[in-house]
């Protein structure tokens, strides 16, 4: 309402602008000038626009999804400190009606993340605003569709919250020449204002230790929930790039009074094979053994959480044909196992990454 | 009272590596490194792809170049998102641009 009223109230031409305004241009000018600095020198980063987009087949106890789904990204450097980034998610996810019919669903939207980083020294990065949380690895570094070996989410997933609205200091540096550490620490408010803007009053952390000569990340996450039952979760993460295999392995493992579980994934690149090398070292096997356990929660509960709603487990493994840098084809068969009954998972798609300049980049 | 004991050791941890790490020689704060010689380039190149596979492979195969310009703004994301070093950011972003 006090929008509208501003728009009226609007100063007409020569008319003295208000303070609030003298602000408002003052800092456009400021702005500009550091914009038109970044294109006058030709390192200096661009404002871009990249993100994912896919189109999936996924086959659930017999019934098939069709999943097509566009995740935007914009990335706007300021200066040589700050940085805008925000990623929003579109998702259509379609199924034929049980008693026949044509295919209908709905499109959800969700803001995942939009958060202003003010990189203040070589061991703090200060964020604030909506951001993904810091526990374990796969919401923050795996979860794009063109990153992850299998298309399918870990089941242990939704037991931390996968965006926070809030404060978060973060950062990595090197203990020694063979030990890099790194952490996350936040604090969130409550947002229940619009459901695609939701957030948890939590407080939390992560820290994590890479070796770079091994390649090998091992790490801890913690989050307390700081409403309703005050509840804790706690996580740890491992991961392992053997320097002499084209191997991937990744697994985490996550506990809360929602249900606890953990996940093991590995992703081998055929580059290493002696035969059709043309072919085979752009082909990727993966796979992955998970098991989910109920915690204190109702199976409804659960499951309106996006949680089994039994102790389940599941294996689940696939082929990625990398067509070309950020294309690549993917299937794969799983079965989960639980005793609210046993089904099969199929997934069949093609995911991307585009990444285009929103500006001048030739020299 | 559990909860802020954890709360505490947490913060006391996070504390004491940042003591150790600030206590350590610092490398220079600016976006390019300092290459003096092309016998220096050629090692900042080998230095860099080294930290390239170590750091970028940690989640994804390795990526095409990109424009420097582009390249400066995606080493920025993944250094927040990734949380590497300073010291790896500077050199990747030299071995992908040079």
């Amino acid at each position: 309402m006090s929008f509208c009223r501003q728009n009226s109230e609007r100063p007409r031409a020569g008319t003295p602008i208000p303070r609030g305004g003298r602000t408002l241009f003052l800092l456009f000018f400021l702005f500009a000038a550091q914009l038109l600095a970044q294109t006058t020198e030709s390192d200096r980063p661009v404002p871009i626009l990249t993100g994912t987009a896919g189109y999936f087949n996924f086959v659930t106890a017999g019934q098939n999804q069709l999943d097509a789904q566009i995740n935007p990204v914009v990335l706007v450097p300021l200066g040589d400190h700050w940085l805008v980034e925000s990623r929003a998610e579109f998702e259509g996810a379609f199924q034929r009606p049980p008693d026949g019919g044509s295919y209908s669903g709905m499109v959800s939207k969700n803001l995942d993340y939009a958060q202003v980083d003010y990189i203040a020294n070589p061991f703090v990065t200060v964020t604030v605003g909506r951001f993904l949380t810091p526990f374990g690895i796969f919401n923050e570094r795996l979860y794009p569709i063109w990153i992850r070996s299998l298309q399918q989410d870990p089941l242990i997933l939704p037991l931390s919250a996968e965006s926070n609205d809030g404060m978060m200091l973060r950062g990595g540096f090197p203990v020694n020449a063979r030990v890099n550490f790194n952490y996350a620490a936040y604090v969130s408010a409550i947002s229940t204002g619009h459901n695609n803007l939701q957030s948890n009053r939590d407080l939390g952390g992560r820290m994590g230790v890479f070796l770079p000569g091994p390649r090998i990340e091992f790490g801890g996450s913690w989050q307390k929930l700081l409403q309703d039952q005050r509840t804790n979760s706690f996580g740890f993460h491992f991961a392992w790039q053997p320097t002499r295999l084209p191997l991937s392995l990744h697994s985490e493992y996550a506990r809360s009074n929602q249900g606890s579980g953990y996940w093991v994934d590995g992703a081998y690149r055929f580059s290493q094979v002696a035969f059709w090398q043309k072919a085979m070292r752009h082909l990727e096997f993966a796979a992955r053994a998970e098991q989910f356990f109920n915690g204190q929660i109702s199976p409804d509960e659960a499951e309106a959480l996006g949680l089994p709603g039994a102790n389940t487990r599941e294996g689940e493994f696939g082929l990625n044909y990398y067509l070309r840098d950020g294309l690549k084809l993917v299937g794969s068969y799983g079965r989960q196992f639980s005793y609210a009954g046993n089904f099969n998972l199929w997934t069949a798609g093609i995911a991307y990454r585009f990444a285009v300049p929103l500006g001048r980049v030739a020299q | 009272m559990k909860g802020k004991i954890l709360v505490g050791i947490w913060l006391l941890a996070l504390m004491s590596a940042i003591g150790v790490a600030a206590a350590s020689p610092r490398t220079n704060t600016t976006t390019e490194p300092v290459v003096r010689n092309s016998a220096e380039a050629d090692t900042m190149r080998l230095e860099g792809e080294k930290r390239f596979r170590a750091n970028c492979g940690r989640c994804h195969a390795a990526p095409q170049k990109f424009p420097p310009r582009m390249m400066a703004t995606i080493i920025r994301h993944m250094r927040v998102r990734a949380t590497i070093t300073d010291e790896d950011m500077r050199l990747v972003l030299f071995y992908m641009t040079q």
